[in-house]
């Protein structure tokens, strides 16, 4: 079906209880319906369209037109389309229906529109606080446009603390973070442990939350918040650079000229190869083999070099403004990169060999960590740990942007559902990443990098981009505003979904694979965290009265 | 099988031979193309502030004293080395080095300030010829963020305090 | 007289292994760097590591500081008691006066000094660590034990001078089954002796912050370092002398180096599988030794009848 197609399903269905549909260039629509029938209509969509959920979305647009908009993003993967369905709520008291009875996958999405906007979710299974801090008033949401980006609210209560909830009987509280050799960043996992079995687990995040989504809104501007967009993630910055500048540019229709869309995607796909390079390092090392995860270092070095030679930096390649890229690559550039590849290649394939037939190994990640189709439907799960499971989404292929569209590779997709499988993809897809850098080189053609823009940037447009990271899809959805700043600009990584997923699979595994399985979707709690306000760290300096520098030294 | 995929585990090594290099005691010095410390040529720079406003984290500080000295300061606190003051200068004043070995006990050591002849141009803006309209400048006039605290001031005005004119428009862009 | 250059050469035997097992260690770790193409720490980096933490302050942060005193003391004691009492490549010294049983107590005395370090600091990961290592130990110490009652059926004697010289393969029958059955047993849990991967479980420290060591530093993990280089060295030299014990009882120059020279080579052969494998997971771990041990038991049933 196309776009036409499902809007008059949707118009038979449901009458004029939808208000208006947009077809967009780029196979994306958008349809704003009555709030009373946001529901129904999500059910149609996820169960009977068979849709894949990927974020929701509370925008304040008070001094627009006096309310606050709920959109909830979908993705038609076998058809090749982009969604949003968007409604109205009203401004004084707003609240919506929470659709996560019939989608799962909503849950965090909708308490972080809660959190941060005020806006109800009515009917939330579980509408617990997720993202502010545990001293934070209530009453006080951060992202409205009232509230500037770097004040400190009254009534911060530094004594009151997170409550957990109850373990089940007969179990002991293992605390698993947030300090924890195996993690990168902060986060908490409190395992509830009968014997060496878990029985459970409560995820506490958002400990690094640094406010990037309202500094794009308020202080940076447009050509600014690449760099910030970049700085979300260690390791897979690029992809969030390239998926803002890609969102803006679709919202407004500016095409950034064809040299650029090659050089984004080979280092999207360099970006691809070091992370996956990293992680079968880090998954080897977390079960004790610290041989390989030595050679996997050593084999991915060389990428960093040439990304270096190229952008000027090893990870922070700063790639992207709207409308083209800043960095070019020539000739010897081009020669350099297709030697580095050749000779990562080669060292791989002897790795891959060596690792496949390794029945030490096996026996570590075999059915460990399992997350079954099911699972993967229920909770929006993305990236390899859908493909260990049989289900192959990939945005490269599913939602082509850049360069993906010229170029030939294979989705990598195996049945194991479990980290052995999650392993088997990230190797092969070494090999792809490898494939598609190849094509690229050869088919790039002569031209500028930039697209000249003529005329500011209109306001009020929306956007949306979706981009396949090492992790899964990263998911950008911007509004156009005024003053050379969007008016809204939402950032879903991968990992905020497949988080979701980590409870179950762990459920009912031994203790000791916890860390292997939690590591196997390989999480990037920094993507995770990047929402809300209160930077009360010394970044954003102010002059604070005495008692509020009391309040913040006693909070830290 | 397992046994013979330890050995060739082991073997891997033989072809790699030893990698570590031996930094730092013996230097490894930065590609071309490397985005170190940006460094500021005061014999180039007009004081046209761009780099000022769109530098991502803010810390290129602008201060008009009098009609005629302005002062241009980079405070290397939380420079990302992203480059954009470097391609937005319109007078190729800014290069990025090749330094990334710049930790040190002093923080002025990185700071750099510059002091500038203004001449009669009053602060319009119009010498930053703007490569695309997403790098407007939107503070014209007189700037006078706080050098000594070290903070963007969002502000412009049309008069300098001391040399208040008449009772003017007051420029308060964002 | 003769009593006293027995307790010389014991006292000898304790300065020996102190200069040494740290350079055997280093040694390790400089071959597991080459496997991994990287440089590696200098050889001599384990006696660096010993004496900055032996400089360095003594916190108290468990539980109970005075058992956690205790189990490093003890834990380090232990272990040099049996190097004074082994045959380290020159002649017997106070082997003579030991027998297997006393072997037995103090090296389990050794591993119960690491369950009391873990239980005095009382963190949670702790208790994990130490609960897993109960669980290797239960296997573990017994099929060791089986080992030299096997050479001390065959040797007809409990002392350790007459055990650990390749009497094991004395057996009444034609061809010494059981003493082949328990090398090849020996050989294949060693790695779990020696404490390093894919059996260094209880030490995980990726999962559990280091199991029962987590709450130790300075001084107190000195001790508890110093005794685990010192614990392989033993171990080394239990199953030269059980097993290969030819060439070291030559003169005085000879008989030393051979034997360290097989030390050498023993140690060579747990780096490569240390640094080839993956970490077990306990229960799997578990299984093996519990199969392991049922064959021990085999070997000792053979080798009661003759065999």
């Amino acid at each position: 079906m196309n776009e036409g197609e499902i809007i008059k399903y949707l118009r038979n269905r449901f009458g004029n209880k939808i208000r208006r549909t947009d077809i967009c260039r780029d196979r994306r629509f958008y349809i704003n319906v009555d709030s009373d029938c946001l529901k129904d209509v999500c059910k149609v969509i996820f169960r009977d369209l068979d849709a894949r959920f990927i974020t929701s979305i509370g925008v304040d647009e008070r001094q627009y037109n006096g309310g606050f908009l709920v959109a909830h993003n979908f993705a038609f993967d076998s058809w090749k389309l982009l969604c949003s369905l968007q409604t109205n709520v009203d401004g004084d008291s707003p609240s919506v229906q929470s659709i996560t009875d019939i989608v799962p996958a909503s849950n965090w999405a909708e308490r972080e529109f809660r959190d941060l906007l005020g806006i109800e979710p009515v009917g939330h299974i579980y509408p617990k606080r997720l993202v502010l801090p545990d001293g934070w008033p209530d009453g006080v949401y951060p992202l409205r446009k009232d509230f500037p980006y770097d004040s400190v609210p009254e009534g911060f209560d530094e004594n009151r603390s997170f409550k957990f909830d109850d373990a089940p009987p007969g179990c002991v509280v293992v605390p698993f973070g947030p300090f924890h050799p195996t993690l990168d960043e902060p986060a908490h996992f409190r395992l509830y442990v009968e014997g060496e079995m878990v029985r459970g687990c409560e995820y506490r995040g958002f400990m690094a939350h640094r406010g990037i989504e309202k500094l794009g809104e308020s202080v940076l501007t447009y050509n600014e918040i690449p760099m910030a967009a970049e700085r979300i993630c260690g390791i897979c910055g690029c992809v969030h650079n390239v998926a803002y500048a890609q969102a803006v540019e679709n919202a407004v229709g500016i095409m950034p000229p064809p040299r650029s869309e090659y050089i984004r995607t080979v280092m999207l796909e360099l970006e691809r190869l070091h992370s996956h390079l990293l992680w079968v390092g880090l998954a080897c090392h977390i079960s004790g083999f610290d041989t390989l995860f030595m050679h996997c270092f050593r084999i991915r070095e060389p990428v960093m070099w040439i990304a270096e030679k190229i952008s000027g930096n090893r990870k922070t390649y700063a790639l992207c403004l709207i409308g083209g890229v800043r960095w070019d690559i020539t000739e010897e550039l081009n020669q350099e990169l297709r030697e580095v590849i050749g000779k990562l290649e080669t060292s791989w394939r002897e790795v891959v060999k060596a690792v496949e037939k390794d029945s030490n190994l096996q026996k570590r990640t075999r059915g460990v960590g399992i997350a079954d189709k099911k699972l993967v439907k229920e909770s929006a799960l993305l990236g390899p740990v859908a493909r260990a499971a049989g289900v192959p989404i990939d945005s490269r292929r599913d939602h082509p942007y850049a360069a993906y569209n010229r170029v030939e590779f294979d989705v990598v997709v195996s049945d194991f559902c479990d980290v052995w499988g999650r392993l088997i993809v990230r190797m092969y897809e070494v090999f792809e990443s490898i494939k598609i850098i190849r094509q690229c080189l050869q088919k790039i053609e002569p031209g500028s990098i930039q697209a000249i823009i003529t005329d500011e940037i209109p306001v009020g447009r929306f956007g949306m981009s979706s981009v396949e990271a090492p992790r899964g899809e990263c998911h950008h959805f911007v509004i156009t505003g005024e003053n050379n700043r969007p008016r809204r600009w939402r950032v879903r990584a991968p990992t905020y979904q497949n988080l979701q997923g980590v409870p179950t699979m762990i459920k009912d595994q031994q203790l000791a694979d916890m860390t292997l399985a939690l590591a196997s979707i390989d999480p990037c709690f920094s993507c995770t965290d990047r929402l809300e306000t209160v930077d009360i760290k010394t970044g954003k300096v102010r002059v604070y009265s005495a008692k509020e520098l009391e309040t913040l030294f006693l909070w830290r | 099988m397992s046994f013979i995929s330890k050995i060739r585990e082991t073997l891997i090594c033989l072809k790699a031979g030893r990698v570590t290099l031996p930094y730092p005691y013996q230097p490894r010095p930065a590609p071309e193309k490397f985005r170190g410390r940006p460094i500021f040529d005061a014999s180039k720079c007009i004081g046209c502030a761009g780099c000022a406003n769109n530098c991502p984290a803010r810390e290129i500080l602008v201060l008009d004293i009098c009609q005629e000295i302005r002062i241009l300061k980079y405070l290397g606190r939380r420079c990302t080395y992203c480059g954009r003051c470097a391609d937005v200068c319109p007078e190729n004043a800014i290069t990025m080095g090749k330094d990334y070995e710049t930790a040190t006990n002093n923080i002025a050591d990185i700071q750099q300030k510059l002091e500038l002849f203004m001449s009669t141009c009053q602060r319009c803006g119009r010498c930053f010829k703007e490569p695309s309209p997403l790098e407007q400048l939107k503070l014209k006039g007189y700037r006078f963020d706080d050098l000594a605290n070290e903070r963007w001031i969002f502000k412009s005005k049309s008069y300098l305090d001391n040399f208040k004119v008449s009772d003017d428009i007051h420029i308060e862009l964002d | 007289m003769e009593m006293m250059i027995k307790i010389l050469s014991a006292l000898t035997n304790v300065v020996i292994v102190l200069a040494v097992a740290p350079l055997i260690e280093g040694i390790m770790r400089k071959i597991t760097a080459r496997i991994q193409s990287r440089q590696g720490p200098p050889i001599l980096q384990p006696y660096y590591d010993l004496m900055k933490l032996l400089i360095k302050e003594d916190i108290e942060s468990g539980e109970s500081p005075s058992m956690q005193r205790f189990s490093a003391i003890m834990a380090f004691a232990s272990a040099l008691t049996v190097v004074a009492l082994l045959p380290l490549g020159f002649g017997y010294g106070l082997s003579s006066h030991t027998d297997i049983i006393l072997t037995i107590y103090l090296l389990t005395f050794c591993g119960v000094c690491t369950l009391i370090a873990g239980l005095a600091a009382g963190s949670t990961y702790s208790l994990v660590g130490i609960s897993r290592e109960m669980m290797l130990m239960i296997p573990l110490e017994p099929i060791l034990a089986v080992a030299l009652i096997i050479a001390a059926t065959n040797s007809g004697s409990f002392k350790l001078d007459a055990v650990l010289n390749g009497s094991i393969y004395n057996s009444p029958g034609i061809f010494p089954i059981s003493s082949i059955i328990i090398l090849v047993i020996i050989l294949a849990s060693f790695q779990a002796y020696a404490q390093r991967v894919p059996f260094d479980i209880s030490e995980a420290e990726t999962e559990i912050m280091d199991g029962p060591l987590v709450e130790y530093s300075g001084p107190k993990l000195a001790l508890f370092k110093y005794s685990r280089m010192i614990r392989l060295v033993i171990y080394c030299a239990l199953f030269i002398g059980l097993f290969v014990p030819w060439g070291s009882n030559l003169m005085f120059p000879f008989g030393f180096l051979i034997f360290w020279f097989k030390v050498l080579l023993l140690v060579l052969l747990v780096t490569v599988v240390a640094a080839t494998h993956a970490r077990y997971r306990i229960d799997q771990a578990i299984n093996y030794f519990a199969i392991m041990l049922l064959v021990s038991f085999f070997a000792l049933a053979l080798a009661s009848i003759g065999l």
